[in-house]
Formats: C-alpha cells, structure tokens, sequence
C-alpha cells in the first residue's frame, strides 16, 4: 500500500512560495488501479514523483509498503518496488542502444546479467519493439521511443507502475496496447497501476479516479461517479470523455433518459432501442 | 500562394545497414488558408514531412516549395522559412532562454521588433495559451510542468503570427482547457490573418473537428488525401494502419452493427446530435 500523508511541497523557498502540492493526502491501495487527472500544473507529476522518492515531501509523509521515502536506506528499494513512466521519453533515455536502455534500469537495481537479458527481451516484446533492440534511441519516432521507456520501466518489474501521461505521443493502437499491458499487468499479476492522463476517455478503465485542482485533491471516486459532474469538472479546467458528453447533451434536450453510460459500447445499447423504436 | 510538395522522398542514413525511408514518395499541395490535417501510425514518417515544410531537413530527392520559394535553394529557403512557425512535437527542443517570457519574445524579436514591441507580442501570446504572463514570464522554461512548457511553445510561435503555422501534436500532454484554448486560438489566427495550419495529430477527435483537408500517412507513403467525410467513413481501414476513427463514428459503426441506421457522416457529437433531433421529428 502506499500512503500519502498531509503531504506539502514546494519547487522554491520561502513562506509565500507557490505550493505545487498542498494538503494532499491519498491511500492507494495493493491491486488498484487509479487514474489521476488534472489541469496542468494541478501537481500530478510532483505527486508521481513523491511515489519514489524522487521528490521528498516539505511537511507531511510518503510511505510505500511500509517504507517511508525520507528514509535514503529505504531509496533504492522503494525504487525496486515503484517504477514511473516520464512524460518526456528523452529525459529517460541515457544510452545509445535501445537494448542497453531498456537495461538500464534493472542494471542499476543489481540484477544478475542473465536476468536482464530475459526482462529485456519481454519487455521489448510487450511494446512491440522487437525488431529496434539494436537500434540506436535518438533516431527513433515520438512515440517508438515512448515505448522504449515503457519497456524500460517494465523490465524492473515492479510492484508499482506508475504512468505520466505515457501514452501522450503514441497513436490510437500504440495508445490502446499500453493501456492493455497495464490492465493486463493489473488483473493478472496484481501490479498496481497509477495512471495519470489528460484522455478522459483513459481515465474511464481505472478503479478510481482521482482529481487534482491546484495542488490538492479535487475530487475522488469511480469513473462513474466522478464523469457524471461534468460542470464541477468543466470548472476546474477539466472535461468528461466525449461519450459522456453526447450523453450529457442528449439528455439535456430529453432526447434520451438521463443515464451514467461512459463508452462507446454502453452508449451504442442505451440509444440502439430508442432508435429500433422510432 | 500554396505549399508544393513535388514527389518528397527522404531516407535516413543512405547506404547504410541502417538506411531507412521515412518518406516515400509524397506529392500534395497545401492551399492557402487551408486546415490541413497529418495522421499516421507511430513511425509513418509524419514529424519527417513536416520538418521539409520550413526546410530542416532537405529532401532526398523531390522538391518543396513555399510560397514559390525552393526550400532547397539556401537564399531562397531563407525567405520561405520566415512564413513558417514550427511548433515541435517535444517543446523541450524549442526552449531554451532562460525566462519563459524571453522564450517566447525570441521568435517576435528576430522578426525585428524590438525588445519592448517583443514582449508585449510575447505576453498577448502567453495569455491565449492561457499561460499567466505575471505568474509564469519570469520563471525558467525548466521549471514548467510538461502542459505549460507545451503552451509556452506554442506562445512563442503564435508570437510571431507566421502565415504557414506548422503544428506537431500541439494538443499532447494539453489539459482539456488548454485544447480548447488553442483550438481558439487557431480559429482567431486565421480569421484575423488568414493564415494556414498544419497540424499532424494522434487524436482522431482533434482532426475531425478542426481539419478541412486530411493526409494519412502509412510506412512513409500518402496512403488517403481527402475530406475528413472521405477519410472518416474508411473506419475500418484506419484501424488496419494503426490508427482508429473519432468515437462518435465508433458509436455510429456500433450502433449500425446492431441494427440501426446511421448515416456515414456522423463522426462528431455536433454531427450526432443533429442527426437525433431530425429523427425525432420524422
Ligand atoms: N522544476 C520545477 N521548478 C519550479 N516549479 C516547478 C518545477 N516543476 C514543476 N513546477 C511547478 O509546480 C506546479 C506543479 O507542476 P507539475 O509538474 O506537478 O504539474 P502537472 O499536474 O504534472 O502538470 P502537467 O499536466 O502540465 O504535466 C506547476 O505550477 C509548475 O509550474
Ligand atoms: N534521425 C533519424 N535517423 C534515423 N531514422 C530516423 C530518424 N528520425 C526518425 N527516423 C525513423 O524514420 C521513421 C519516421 O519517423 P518520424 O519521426 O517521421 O515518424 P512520426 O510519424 O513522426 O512518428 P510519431 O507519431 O511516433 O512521432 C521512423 O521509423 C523512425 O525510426
Ligand atoms: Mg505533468
Ligand atoms: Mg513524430
């Protein structure tokens, strides 16, 4: 379980300094799988980076599986436990062979050679990346090297996946595997998944969807629960999927029932009968 | 005047093991006050093109012109490429002075503005992208968080009101607000000034809703050229290439599989709910 406590952090010094986060307090439980969304700059990427320990808190606490990330012993191995997919795929990218990258991370971690060599191999399979392990990172697309630093981040097997906004470069079917991989990782192997998007769409397959606004945490509840306040969402610089939003329109003009379809399919079996109908 | 692209092949590291063609072939022209829309799988060759359209890279053979200016032709892509903005897929390429109001102020003041006239564009710029010139102009391009650094990219190229505005996923890592904002933005730019945009974008929702024109790019090769009516009504061919149909033309196809009739054009809620209110009064 990670928990996360009163947590209050600012990037400058000083009383008056702005507060990227403040107040924030969350339990993310073993298992779940929660999608964190929020205007830019509401703090979403300072919070993943809390998770571990690359970003210590001011006042308040971090504590993953028990380990308090204040503790520097405790560093690298909460970092075995929790691994954060970055929203830029070149900041994590550090070598000159995709292969070698891909390592990187469970090298760092102490894993035996032999090891690696297997998580390396998997790991570029889940991304479809095969055929790129020799190929050199630079020279890759927007989106083969997002994931590239995926693979990177599954190859330290972690209890912990954490993904900001991993999927931002990727197209529609690139998008749609990693987020497979990560529900697959989820159900199958019990692997806890935070997820932070700016796709309301995305944010529908999670447990729990947790809302950031300034620093603090908005609102938190089911996709269900939380895309049916679309005006308090609109509010804070936020959206509803747009299935939501037909939803919300048709309704409005009563040419539907108020119902809480979220995709493409519960909205295809609401309107098919009414349209059989007419 | 239009932007030619006259058969545009580019093949990276020629002669090598390596070699690899990332566009193959291209032939299009983009009109003048065109919307022009650029989708493609991962690796299609998208950012490639585009970085032809203000001559970064230089083709392998075939030829663009902008405006009537060769962008081959070293005096004459000077010229061209002062009627394009660039905006880059990773907005960490493009920031690089050390406030974010300098940043954006740099493109204005190589126009030949000067330091004053360049910030006051700089700040104008920064409020449509909805970054807070007095909270955010003084701090580092470092320090953003990833939706803002895109926003002040943007800014910095909106600065400087180019006739040729060249967009590479401007909406990623974009809060719901910011794309509404720009997608205002874009909309004033060219009723104020007339001025045509290029945007390549992984979101089917973005493109079919701003896009008058739209290539599709497969393994370097223009697969499709058309309106978004013609390219949103090959649904399933888009899935085949990686990429997918805007969800409101996915409810349509679900719905059309149940049974339903739905007509080819609704790939938009506008569109949808439209099409619902004239049932209603069959
Ligand atoms: N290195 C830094 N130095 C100073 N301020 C920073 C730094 N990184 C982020 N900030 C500020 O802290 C706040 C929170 O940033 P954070 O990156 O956590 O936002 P975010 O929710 O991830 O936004 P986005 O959706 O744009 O990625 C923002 O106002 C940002 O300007
Ligand atoms: N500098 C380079 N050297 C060698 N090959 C490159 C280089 N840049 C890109 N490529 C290759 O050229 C192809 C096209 O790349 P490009 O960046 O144009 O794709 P894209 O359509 O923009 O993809 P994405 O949607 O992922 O951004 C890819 O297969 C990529 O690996
Ligand atoms: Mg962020
Ligand atoms: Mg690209």
């Amino acid at each position: 379980m990670i928990s996360i406590s009163e947590v209050e952090y600012s990037y400058e010094d000083g009383e008056d300094a702005k507060k990227a986060l403040s107040g924030v307090s969350l339990e993310i439980r073993d298992g779940e799988f929660v999608a964190i969304v929020g205007h830019n700059g509401s703090g979403k990427s300072t919070l993943a980076k809390m998770l571990n320990a690359l970003i210590l808190p001011d006042s308040g606490t971090v504590t993953v599986f028990g380990m308090d990330t204040a503790d520097e012993k405790l560093t690298l191995d909460i970092r075995k436990k929790v691994g954060i997919v970055f929203q830029n795929p070149d900041n994590q990218i550090v070598t000159t062979v995709v292969e070698e990258d891909v390592g990187f991370g469970p090298e760092n971690l102490g894993v035996p050679t032999q090891e690696i060599r297997k998580r390396v191999d998997r790991a570029l399979e889940a991304v479809g990346m095969t055929d790129y392990a020799r190929s050199a990172p630079h020279m890759l697309s927007g989106g083969q090297k997002q994931r590239i630093a995926i693979a990177g981040v599954l190859a330290i097997r972690p209890d912990v996946l954490v993904l900001d906004e991993a999927t931002a470069m990727l197209d529609p079917i690139g998008r749609k595997a990693v987020l497979d991989i990560a529900k697959r990782m989820n159900k199958e192997l019990g692997i806890t998944v935070v997820m932070i998007t700016q796709y309301m769409e995305e944010a529908v397959i999670a447990d729990r969807v947790v809302v950031m606004n300034e620093g603090k945490v908005a609102m938190q509840g089911t996709p269900r629960e939380i895309f049916r306040r679309g005006d308090e969402l609109r509010k804070i610089r936020l959206d509803v999927p747009v299935m939501v939003e037909l939803r919300e329109k048709l309704a409005a003009e009563s040419l539907i029932p108020d119902t809480d379809a979220l995709t493409v399919e519960e909205m295809a079996e609401e309107i098919c009968p009414l349209l059989l109908k007419n | 005047m239009p932007i030619i692209v006259e058969k545009l092949t580019h093949t990276y590291m020629p002669g090598t093991e390596n070699e690899h063609v990332a566009v193959d072939n291209v032939s299009l022209t983009i009109n003048e006050g065109e919307f022009f829309g650029i989708i493609g799988h991962t690796g299609s060759g998208k950012s490639t093109f585009i970085q032809h359209l203000n001559g970064l890279v230089q083709p392998t053979s075939g030829k663009v012109t902008v405006d009537g200016f060769d962008m081959s032709d070293k005096k004459q892509r000077q010229k061209g490429r002062a009627l394009v903005g660039m905006v880059f897929q990773y907005p960490d390429y493009q920031l690089f002075d050390s406030t974010v109001l300098d940043d954006v102020a740099f493109g204005p003041k190589n126009l030949g503005q000067s330091e004053e006239e360049a910030k006051k564009s700089a700040a104008e710029a920064m409020k449509t992208v909805g970054l807070d010139p007095e909270l955010f102009g003084e701090k580092s391009p470092f320090e953003l968080s990833g939706g803002e650094k895109r926003r002040a990219a943007l800014a910095g190229i909106i600065a400087m009101k180019p006739k040729y505005l060249v967009l590479d996923e401007p909406m990623a890592g974009l809060d719901p607000s910011g794309r509404r904002d720009v997608v205002a933005t874009i909309d004033a730019l060219r009723r104020e000034l007339g001025c045509t945009v290029i945007m390549v974008s992984h979101s089917m929702e973005d493109v079919a809703r701003s896009a008058e024109r739209i290539a599709v790019l497969n393994e370097g090769k223009l697969y499709a050229l058309g309106t978004p009516d013609e390219i949103f009504s090959k649904t399933q061919e888009l899935i085949d290439m990686g990429l997918d149909a805007p969800q409101t033309a996915r409810l349509a196809e679900a719905l059309r599989q149940k049974g339903c009739d739905v007509p080819e054009s609704i790939y938009t809620n506008e569109r949808f709910i439209e099409w619902f209110r004239g049932l209603k009064h069959v």
